[in-house]
């Protein structure tokens, strides 16, 4: 009984197979005939037009279009760039961007500047990056082009749609190295001279020449998306921060031999305190009180024992100081700043010693004062007690 | 602490703080108080106490403008008191009662010892006892401490022209330092000894009870009623003596008036600094005019040998063999193997055939012909340039022939 019910079900599902493979090779013939034969492929499911039928005249070099400024809009898609895009490899539709296309001839396009053309077309980007879209609006970017500079960067400037590799790690979202190795290049696009400043840099040179990825790239200080004016008393007065996120890591500045008590011994003086009560207590109000940036430069940062600019050679400091006390003449003002340095009998021993001294006057001052307060007290509540105070 | 009353004997007042003392006290205490506050403020300023009253300030710029209101009060009393000091030390010859003694350490000892339970009895003590000598005392080393690491913060370009830089972070940690003891100070000691034990109102009322001084100061006591203390002196040597005190204290009070408007005016450098100089760099400095991929501008289009061929052959007409090479530059994408609306360009036959619509080339009719109509229109998507559209109307026109 047992034995002919599993030979029944052998059977079936030997049929079962067997139609599968029939039905598969069936399958596989048309696939087949479909590519010998002429178009290549018309349409994929949900009635778009596929990728690569735009691409049977997008994929033309020839194809393009005079604007009336006199510009020629080249609608040249490089097939192999775009088929390595992370749009292709996730399937995106050209129509799902391009969405007013369905057909062909294709609606008129009314740009007159290729300019316009991407302004125009960057907010279907909204439709599926909604949340860095959003960021986007809150930028500095998106004001200055709500302000009429049309040279503002829009999404494709920086990601090129047709070609835009994966950027982000799929499954935790985090960015890949090698697309941080090409953020300050795709920023340059745009602000060239300031690439040419921060490649040199202390930062710079070390992701530039090295592929070095402890070093911060142009979206570690200015964010990415939402960036912002970084020349507001607000930018300002949160550098200290914003620097000490990476320079009070001591995983990152062990490497290097670098400092992570450049923070408190910043904010222990008298320019961090007020800096950082400032940015406490009113972030929007101006403060002439240096920054990290006032001394270390802003992207031309460099090392501070570099002998022509790193300011732990005091000639240097001393102009640092020179910008916001013009009357300073003598080196030995420089040491009015503690250089980052914690004090102590090798740096800075005078302010070690004095320390030291209140360490030890302070609470034996107090102590012996605690000693005869406590001990009077006591006394003045045995005599109150027994009623024996005298007069 | 229940005090016995005990029957008033006789309830003489007598005057420890004149007026004049009283003020000193006043100003002292407002000024520590607001140096305390906006100082500590400054020493812990991450502190959320801290916090709360530098934004119930206004900004740090406030607190550090009240700190150094506060200090320059205080400053001014000091010069007062000296110059008082001076006119009772040298003109009224009163005693120098406040001086410290080897009596004073005598007494704290027996004032200890007695509290501990080894001593007899507490000390009989003068004018000022050894626990307001030690305050007063405190207090004067304090504000030395006070002004002379003050004035090294507040002018750090005098101070580094005498001595070395790292004397103004020295100063900074003394004056901090000593802020923090003089606090500590005033809550353990002042608080206790004149708040505390008992309510003392004499630098409010300035003056004390018989029962009180008997209490507290006995041997003053018994100095006033045997009449050595606050003995006055004769008006004819009064008069001396102010004669000469008069310009010695003006001279000197103007020359230390003097100081405190240098101490407080003559550098800005640490209040107010040459505005941070932001650079100004270029911002938008594209690296290169426009990046964007080659343009069919650039690269080399058959189109123009096709047009040249053309125009070499202007004496006979074109023929299939001028126009089809432009079909297959410019419109075998669509008009190909796509057959898009029907229309193939690709042979002569399929080209006169025409698309789902119809024939697009009408020989000998080029107005009529739909192919000429839309390039004409321009905007179609394999746009032919105007020579190429002239040899199409030429071909068309006479009669699109093959050969």
């Amino acid at each position: 009984m047992i034995e002919w019910f599993s030979n029944r079900l052998r059977l079936s599902l030997f049929l079962l197979v067997g139609m599968n493979l029939i039905f598969a090779a069936a399958l596989t013939s048309r696939a087949e005939a479909a590519r010998f034969s002429q178009p290549p492929v018309q349409f994929v499911t949900q009635g778009k037009p596929s990728n690569d039928y735009c691409l049977g005249c997008h994929g033309q070099s020839t194809l393009s279009k005079p604007l009336s400024s006199g510009e020629t809009l080249s609608l040249y898609i490089d097939p192999s760039s775009f088929h390595a895009g992370v749009h292709n490899q996730e399937d995106i539709a050209c129509v799902d961007c391009h969405a007013n296309i369905s057909t062909f001839p294709h609606p008129d396009f009314k740009a007159a500047t290729l300019r316009e053309v991407s302004i125009q077309l960057y907010t279907s980007c909204q439709n599926c990056h909604a949340e860095q879209y959003n960021k986007v609006l809150d930028s500095v970017h998106q004001k200055a082009l709500a302000g009429g500079n049309f040279n503002a960067a829009v999404c494709t400037d920086c990601h090129n749609p047709h070609q835009q590799i994966r950027i982000t790690d799929k499954q935790t979202g985090a960015l890949l190295d090698q697309a941080r190795l090409e953020i300050p290049k795709t920023c340059a696009r745009c602000h060239d001279a300031i690439y040419e400043t921060y490649k040199d840099s202390v930062h710079g040179a070390a992701l530039t020449t090295e592929g070095n990825l402890d070093v911060p790239t142009c979206i570690d200080c200015h964010g990415v998306h939402n960036i912002q004016d970084p020349t507001t008393a607000r930018f300002r007065n949160d550098t200290p921060q914003l620097c000490a996120k990476c320079h009070t890591n001591a995983e990152i500045m062990d490497k290097y031999g670098v400092s992570t008590q450049v923070l408190n011994t910043y904010v222990s003086d008298f320019h961090g305190t007020t800096v950082t009560l400032f940015e406490q207590v009113s972030p929007d109000t101006p403060t002439n009180k240096p920054v990290c940036t006032d001394c270390h430069g802003v992207h031309n940062i460099s090392k501070v024992d570099d002998p022509a600019t790193g300011i732990a050679i005091k000639e240097n400091l001393l102009g640092k100081c020179q910008r916001c006390h013009p009357n300073v003449t003598t080196e030995n003002f420089t040491d009015a700043w503690m250089s980052h340095y914690v004090a102590s009998p090798t740096h800075f021993p005078l302010v070690y010693y004095v320390n030291l001294f209140y360490k030890i006057l302070i609470p034996a001052v107090i102590g012996g004062m605690l000693i005869f307060v406590v001990t009077d007290f006591i006394r003045r509540m045995i005599e109150a007690r027994k009623g024996t105070r005298h007069g | 602490m229940a005090k016995k009353k005990s029957a008033p004997v006789q309830s003489r007042a007598y005057l420890r703080f004149p007026f004049s003392d009283r003020v000193q006290h006043l100003v002292m205490l407002l000024s520590f108080t607001a140096l305390a506050v906006t100082g500590l403020v400054q020493k812990y300023p991450l502190n959320s106490v801290s916090l709360f009253i530098v934004r119930l300030w206004g900004g740090v710029e406030n607190i550090r403008a009240t700190h150094h209101v506060a200090a320059t009060m205080l400053m001014l009393i000091a010069i007062y008191h000296l110059i008082s000091m001076g006119y009772k030390v040298f003109v009224l010859r009163q005693r120098m009662t406040m001086l410290p003694s080897l009596q004073d350490i005598k007494d704290a000892w027996m004032a200890f010892t007695y509290n501990i339970g080894l001593g007899k009895s507490r000390p009989q003590m003068g004018r000022y006892t050894f626990e307001e000598k030690a305050e007063y005392w405190a207090l004067i080393w304090g504000t030395v401490i006070m002004g002379l690491t003050g004035f090294m913060m507040w002018n750090p370009l005098a101070t580094v022209k005498l001595l070395p830089g790292d004397f103004i972070p020295a100063a900074k940690a003394a004056h901090g330092a000593e802020a923090l003891l003089a606090v500590l100070a005033i809550i353990v000691w002042h608080m206790y000894g004149v708040h505390l034990k008992r309510f003392n109102k004499a630098m409010w009322t300035g003056q004390l009870s018989e029962e009180e001084m008997l209490h507290e100061h006995p041997l003053e006591l018994a100095d006033i009623k045997a009449g050595i203390a606050g003995r006055a002196p004769s008006a004819a040597a009064l008069r001396k003596r102010q004669m000469i005190y008069y310009p010695i204290a003006s001279v000197l009070g103007v020359a230390m008036l003097f100081s405190v408007y240098g101490f407080v005016n003559g550098e800005q450098t640490a209040i107010t600094t040459v505005p941070p100089q932001i650079a100004t760099i270029p911002v938008y400095v594209p690296e290169t005019p426009t990046p964007l991929p080659p343009t069919p501008t650039q690269v080399p289009s058959p189109t123009p040998a096709v047009a040249a061929e053309g125009t070499s052959a202007s004496s006979t007409s074109p023929t299939w063999m001028n126009v089809g090479p432009i079909f297959a530059a410019k419109c075998l994408q669509c008009h190909g193997d796509l057959a898009s609306g029907g229309l193939v360009l690709s042979t002569y036959a399929d080209a006169l055939k025409g698309g789902k619509d119809g024939p697009v080339i009408v020989p000998n009719d080029a107005a009529n012909s739909k192919l000429f109509i839309i390039q004409s229109a321009g905007g179609h998507l394999g746009q032919l340039s105007a020579e190429e559209l002239a040899i199409i109307k030429a071909w068309i026109e006479a009669g699109a022939l093959e050969k």
